[in-house]
């Protein structure tokens, strides 16, 4: 039933609803240094702040794709340049196990991406931003955890 | 079986009389001798009840925490429970000089529900226990297949087919939590999804919050799960839930290079990180 609804949910003009959570010292920095310096890139991804990518929880991404993201993405620090040293080593392995565990699931593995983004590369954070939403706008809408409400943005 | 039920016993008899333990945790008799029960013995007249069998699969580990710290505990152990174990000393859950641990080879172990032999190509990847103090029975051969053989299956479909049996599978839990209560490794008090702030999941069935709960319980069981298979065996609606976590554990057996519960030495996966892991492990 669910998915039938989620089925008949137009495709045409599909705005995909991406999330993206960014690391407070890296990459939402970085996406900061994307707007200060005026690089456009598309306006479909919601930016969630985090002390540390390790502070990301897997809970969080499944809720997020049960309440209807598209696609999430998880920015962090370089490896070797977490603000508190070992944070993203951590959260390389629970993000890895996360992405393997959606994938097992079902979900297309694309979906959820993770990227190390320092504070200095703006133009790269709008860069990636650019080519993940065409990825998922390729996609299409992600019907098979998102819930049965609605979920048109 | 029969001598090994016979030497528990003894043991169970000898630790509780010289007063080396306070309690043993083993098999008893249940209301018939397909359906053995987990027992928990604290007197002599207890140990006699003892009873070994193909039938007794239950992961004794379970209740080592019921017990508080300094407890004197024996316990018997199988394959996988031995595995079991040393995952909660990993964690340092449990002391291990508060354990006595009674290792039992396990080969030829059967469903009570099915009557079918639980061997490498369903669960139980381990014969042998991997630490115990004293051996009930001699040992015997490690299977020769891998524990992950019986994924092959899950792994060669598409992402739309493994989600279509997914669906169709955790969509019939009736969120009985008899899974979380069966494993061993599932002794967060309280549990996420009994947490009413923040609410991770409904409290009723529904496709939805059965998802949230199960694909998180994954998540939690990774490098963790010692593939004992007793969520499957407790499911009343009989969800194989074990193929889902012998595909975390082989993913994390393949990423970080470590099988859960093998050696007290190793750290578990999951707490622990290496500067040269690969980012490729993302991908």
């Amino acid at each position: 039933m669910v998915a039938e609804r989620n089925e008949e949910k137009h495709t045409v003009g599909f705005e995909p609803r991406i999330l993206g959570i960014a690391c407070n010292w890296c990459t939402y920095t970085g996406a900061d240094l994307a707007g200060t310096t005026r690089v456009q890139y598309p306006h479909n991804i919601r930016v969630a702040r985090v002390m540390c990518s390790s502070r990301i929880n897997p809970s969080f991404i499944f809720r997020a794709f049960e309440l209807g993201a598209d696609g999430i993405l998880v920015g962090g620090c370089h490896p070797g340049d977490c603000h508190y040293s070992t944070g993203n080593y951590y959260a390389r392995r629970k993000l890895a196990v996360t992405k393997k565990i959606l994938e097992f699931a079902g979900l297309e593995p694309e979906r959820f991406r993770v990227e190390w983004i320092s504070a200095s590369e703006g133009n790269r954070y709008a860069e990636i931003v650019r080519e993940f939403t065409e990825e998922i706008r390729a996609l299409g809408p992600q019907t098979r955890l998102a819930m049965g409400r609605d979920t048109e943005g | 079986m029969k001598r090994i039920e016979t030497r528990l016993r003894e043991e169970a008899r000898r630790l509780l009389e010289t007063g080396e333990v306070e309690v043993v945790l083993a098999y008893g008799r249940g209301y018939d001798d397909r359906h053995p029960m987990p027992c928990a013995a604290k007197t002599v007249a207890d140990a006699e009840r003892i009873v070994f069998n193909e039938y007794c699969t239950h992961n004794m580990a379970r209740y080592l925490l019921d017990y508080p710290p300094g407890t004197r505990i024996a316990i018997a152990v199988k394959g996988c429970d031995s595995r079991a174990v040393v995952v909660l000393l990993q964690e340092e859950k449990v002391r291990r000089e508060d354990l006595v641990i009674l290792g039992i080879p396990a080969v030829g172990m059967k469903d009570p529900r099915t009557g079918r032999i639980i061997d490498a190509s369903t669960t139980c990847g381990t014969t042998n226990p991997v630490l115990y103090d004293i051996l009930l029975g001699e040992k015997a051969a490690e299977p020769d297949t891998s524990p992950y053989d019986v994924l092959e299956e899950l792994e060669g479909m598409d992402g739309a087919d493994r989600w279509a049996f997914w669906e169709r599978e955790l969509s019939r839990c009736i969120r009985c939590y008899a899974c979380r209560q069966a494993c061993p490794m599932c002794y967060c008090d309280p549990c996420f999804v009994d947490q009413a702030e923040p609410r991770w999941a409904d409290k009723s069935p529904s496709l939805e919050s059965n998802l949230m709960f199960h694909l998180t319980r994954f998540y939690h069981l990774a490098g963790r799960c010692v593939d004992c298979g007793e969520c499957s065996r407790a499911c009343p609606m009989e969800i194989p839930l074990y193929l889902f976590h012998k595909k975390v554990a082989r993913e994390c057996e393949e990423m970080f290079g470590q099988a859960a519960g093998m050696s007290v030495d190793d750290k578990p996966v999951m707490l622990d990180f290496r500067v040269e892991d690969a980012d490729e492990i993302l991908l």
